[in-house]
């Protein structure tokens, strides 16, 4: 019972038979997935399996949804982000995400990033520079906009959007970081530079990415989960699934056979 | 696959039935324009000689077949502002509430469906509600005020249609990116969707000043007067309007045959103040949404 608990602290993201529903839709089936600190989780599945589902779960976007229901429960931290007392947006303070399609705001790359701290009350204005400045920098862009902080957003290329997207996410510091395949809409160089970006932020935050790339799942994740028709088939470490699948759905998708 | 068999000059065919359709389509597109610049030359030609600093700045004088039109104009701008007074805040406001908060559910298609109907509603209706409503039961008499209220009402479906299309254009992942960085829905709205709706909701705003302003029906029993030459000193004043003006002097008037000029003028002033009115929603428009891009 006690190492039950103690094994449950060290969990950052724990969903235990979750359910969804869009409307009668049964889009997720009794999924059960666990998340250790520090960890590179990919979810990997054909279109409309559930795994862009399930990562919106974790934020609770899927809220913004009419007509959505969820049965089971989701811990991030060991707290349960469905439990009634929670509010949404102080969980999406803890749990950032970055979405397929770069969304900057129109306005200046300064306030972008700032637009986090902005309205969740901070009003130092060093703190916030020294912030946004750092999180530009951990997301591999400094070097391409410290000129020009104060120009739009949109002037940025694709690519440039994206990291300045997951500076926004970086600047208000989550515990988790959930990326909704980040990079399906940029060119290979880009792409690269997410995925480097990825690895150097494992060390700091917890990751979960949705992807269509086997190469990118088998690159930056340590564990991947399968999804396949609104159930997860199998949830191991990625050398595991990539190699040596136990489930013959698995080994067929991720070889290309369907999907 | 086996190539397609020849199927004779289908081809030409083909090409031919496009060229003509697209002809007809052009043509009628044409006559669209050459309709309207056609209204507008007739307009022109027939009121410009009335036009003058006189007309433009002093009272109709002589049963209104001489003089100017001052006072009709001063109340039109005086019923613009006082319904956009009433109109604008509730119509955003109920936009805002129609696209952000309550999507989908029973309350806003029940508000939508009515918006809708009340946009259907004949000016005229508008007009004797007013009068029955704001003139009578209000007691605020013929005024500016009750006229203020029955245009405003009128402009009201516009004013939350266009908020709300403007809302909807904003792709939903702006809204997301917000919210995924822990604002609130408030928030979202205050700082990344109005100030991005802001040039269509602007545009929105002044084609229903546009519209207000040529109104006739809703002011005939509300609020304007048929000769009242001084200008008005409070909001329970009666003003000349000119739409009724025109309407006066064309049917109604002392002389109709001296006054026609004057109504060609008259017409002239109404149309080139609804032009400038528009040419100022698209100035704006494009304005505000270059500066809310590189802002």
């Amino acid at each position: 019972m006690t190492s039950d608990i103690r094994h449950k602290k060290m969990l950052t993201i724990d969903a235990k038979n979750v359910d969804f529903y869009y409307s009668e839709f049964h889009a997720l089936k009794n999924i059960n997935i666990e998340v250790e600190k520090n960890k590179v989780v990919a979810l990997i599945g054909p279109s409309g399996c559930g795994k862009s589902t399930f990562l919106r779960l974790l934020n609770r976007m899927n809220d913004l949804i009419d007509g959505t229901r969820m049965t089971g429960s989701v811990l991030i931290e060991g707290k349960d982000i469905y439990a009634p007392n929670i509010h949404v947006d102080e969980l999406r303070k803890e749990v950032g995400m970055v979405f397929q399609k770069p969304n900057p705001f129109p306005k200046s790359i300064f306030e972008n990033v700032a637009y986090g701290l902005r309205v969740n009350g901070i009003k130092d204005k060093t703190f916030i520079e020294e912030r946004v400045i750092e999180s530009i920098k951990s997301a591999a862009l400094w070097n391409e906009v410290k000129d020009k902080l104060n120009k739009s957003a949109f002037a940025l290329s694709g690519g440039q959007q994206q990291r300045l997207c997951i500076a926004r996410a970086l600047a208000i510091s989550p515990k988790v970081l959930l990326m909704d395949e980040p990079a399906s809409a940029l060119d290979p160089i880009s792409t690269s530079k997410i995925e480097e970006l990825i690895y150097e932020l494992k060390k700091d935050y917890t990751i979960m990415i949705v992807t269509h790339n086997m190469q990118q799942a088998s690159r930056v994740s340590d564990k991947t989960a399968y999804f396949y028709l609104g159930e997860m088939i199998e949830y191991d470490d990625t050398i595991k699934i990539f190699t040596n699948p136990t489930e013959l759905s698995t080994q067929n998708y991720i070889t290309g056979r369907f999907g | 696959m086996t190539p397609i068999i020849n199927t004779g000059n289908i081809d030409r065919k083909k090409r031919i039935s496009q060229g003509v359709a697209f002809t007809i389509f052009k043509l009628m597109s044409y006559s669209v324009v050459a309709m309207l610049i056609l209204i507008l030359g007739f307009i022109v030609s027939k009121g410009i000689g009335a036009i003058s600093w006189d007309f433009l700045t002093k009272a109709p004088e002589e049963g209104m077949t001489k003089g100017g039109i001052f006072p009709a104009i001063v109340g039109t701008l005086c019923l613009v502002a006082g319904s956009s007074l009433f109109s604008f805040p509730i119509g955003i406001m109920s936009g805002i509430y129609m696209n952000e908060y309550a999507t989908g559910n029973k309350v806003a298609t029940f508000i939508r469906i009515m918006t809708n109907n009340l946009s259907g509603v004949p000016s005229v209706v508008f007009g004797l509600f007013g009068m029955s409503l704001f003139v009578n039961t209000m007691k605020f008499g013929d005024s500016i005020l009750a006229g203020s209220l029955t245009l405003g009402l009128l402009s009201l479906p516009l004013v939350i249609r266009t908020t709300e299309e403007s809302l909807k254009a904003i792709d939903n992942s702006y809204r997301e990116g917000s919210l995924a960085l822990g604002a609130t829905k408030l928030q979202t709205i205050q700082k990344v969707v109005l100030p991005m709706a802001f040039p269509n909701i602007i545009t929105g705003l002044i084609l229903s000043i546009g519209r207000v302003s040529g109104e006739t029906a809703p002011i005939l029993f509300t609020v304007a007067a048929y000769f009242l030459p001084k200008l008005p000193t409070s909001i329970f004043d009666q003003v000349m309007a000119l739409p009724y003006h025109l309407y006066v002097i064309s049917t109604s008037g002392t002389d109709i045959e001296a006054s026609r000029g004057i109504a060609y003028g008259t017409a002239l002033v109404l149309i080139v103040i609804v032009l400038i009115v528009n040419l100022l929603a698209n100035f704006l428009r494009n304005y505000f949404s270059k500066k809310v891009k590189t802002n």
